[in-house]
């Protein structure tokens, strides 16, 4: 398991847990990302956000954002 | 003298609402502002079998939590206002987390039309939507469409005053969150019941606000005690 920040452009990766309050859990549930989604990292290059593909769309998250989302390799 | 129905056009960002607002009311649009908060409502109307129709154009939003005030404004529209109708636009190449928003329309208890645009770009992706059992399974008319190209405006238009004159259901279907929620719901629900709150809203639907520490609502049902 590791910070969906570390992960690598193209990778594949599950999500196995969201370390933030329920507020902010409920945000991005808002928007598809939950845990068990499965999310393609399209490009985390810094500076700049991190692009996701999930559920069949895409979703911009700044890097604060993704180093709280605890991921899983598939 | 013709009737006049409010319909609001509610979807997620990018869902094509604009477009399709564009297309129902042609070049009979103006923009107007809500009083106190920043987020741009555009308003227009057209006519149809005798009917005068006002649409609002709200913000797009992925749901109607209180979390941004566009997300507060479409929410407050819907529930202060009581449009006739809410027209839903789903992205149909996008459809399970576009269906998200539909569900939380429905638990307000607004009368709600799914506009299922991008049709073109669901199929260009090899998606069969069979809109038929959609319609079914949501409780509420389905209208395909691709909005780019004013396909199925004329459906949408008719769909809307077949709502509006009671011909096709759209109430929507009563969705079920198992066991231990549905316990608390109704224990909640029994006690707003005999709140004045009772009178405007929905019992089932703050309960579940309720339960989602949702501060708007926790701030009015407060508010409520103290009357």
């Amino acid at each position: 398991m590791m910070p969906l920040s570390m992960a690598s452009r193209g990778e594949t990766v599950r999500v196995a847990s969201i370390r933030a309050g329920w507020g902010f859990q409920r945000r991005l549930a808002d928007m598809g990302l939950t845990p068990g989604t499965q999310i393609t990292i399209v490009n985390c290059q810094r500076p700049g956000p991190v692009v996701l593909g999930l559920r069949g769309s895409r979703l911009v998250l700044g890097h604060g954002v993704a180093h709280k989302i605890m991921v899983t390799e598939v | 003298m013709a009737k006049n129905i409010t319909v609001a056009l509610a979807g997620n960002p990018n869902s094509g609402k604009t477009t399709v607002f564009n297309n129902l009311t042609g070049a009979r649009q103006h923009v107007g502002n809500w009083p106190g908060v920043t987020v741009e409502k555009k308003e227009g109307g057209f006519g149809h079998r005798g009917y005068n129709i006002n649409v609002v154009d709200l913000p797009g939003v992925y749901s109607l939590t209180a979390y941004s005030p566009d997300e507060v404004v479409a929410r407050n529209f819907i529930l202060k206002e009581e449009p006739d109708v809410v027209v839903d636009i789903v992205d149909a190449s996008n459809l399970e987390r576009n269906l998200y928003l539909a569900v939380q329309l429905l638990e307000l208890g607004a009368k709600v039309i799914i506009a299922l645009n991008m049709m073109d770009v669901a199929e260009s992706r090899k998606y069969k939507i069979n809109v038929k059992e959609l319609s079914r399974l949501m409780g509420m008319p389905v209208v395909p469409m691709v909005a780019s190209h004013n396909k199925g405006t004329e459906d949408l238009r008719g769909t809307i005053v077949d709502v509006v004159e009671g011909k096709v259901p759209a109430d929507g279907a009563y969705l079920e969150y198992g066991k231990d929620v549905e316990g608390e719901i109704s224990r909640l629900e029994g006690v707003i019941a005999s709140s004045p709150l009772a009178r405007r809203y929905s019992p089932r639907w703050l309960a579940i606000k309720l339960l989602e520490r949702d501060e708007e609502i926790v701030g009015m049902v407060k508010e409520g005690a103290h009357v």
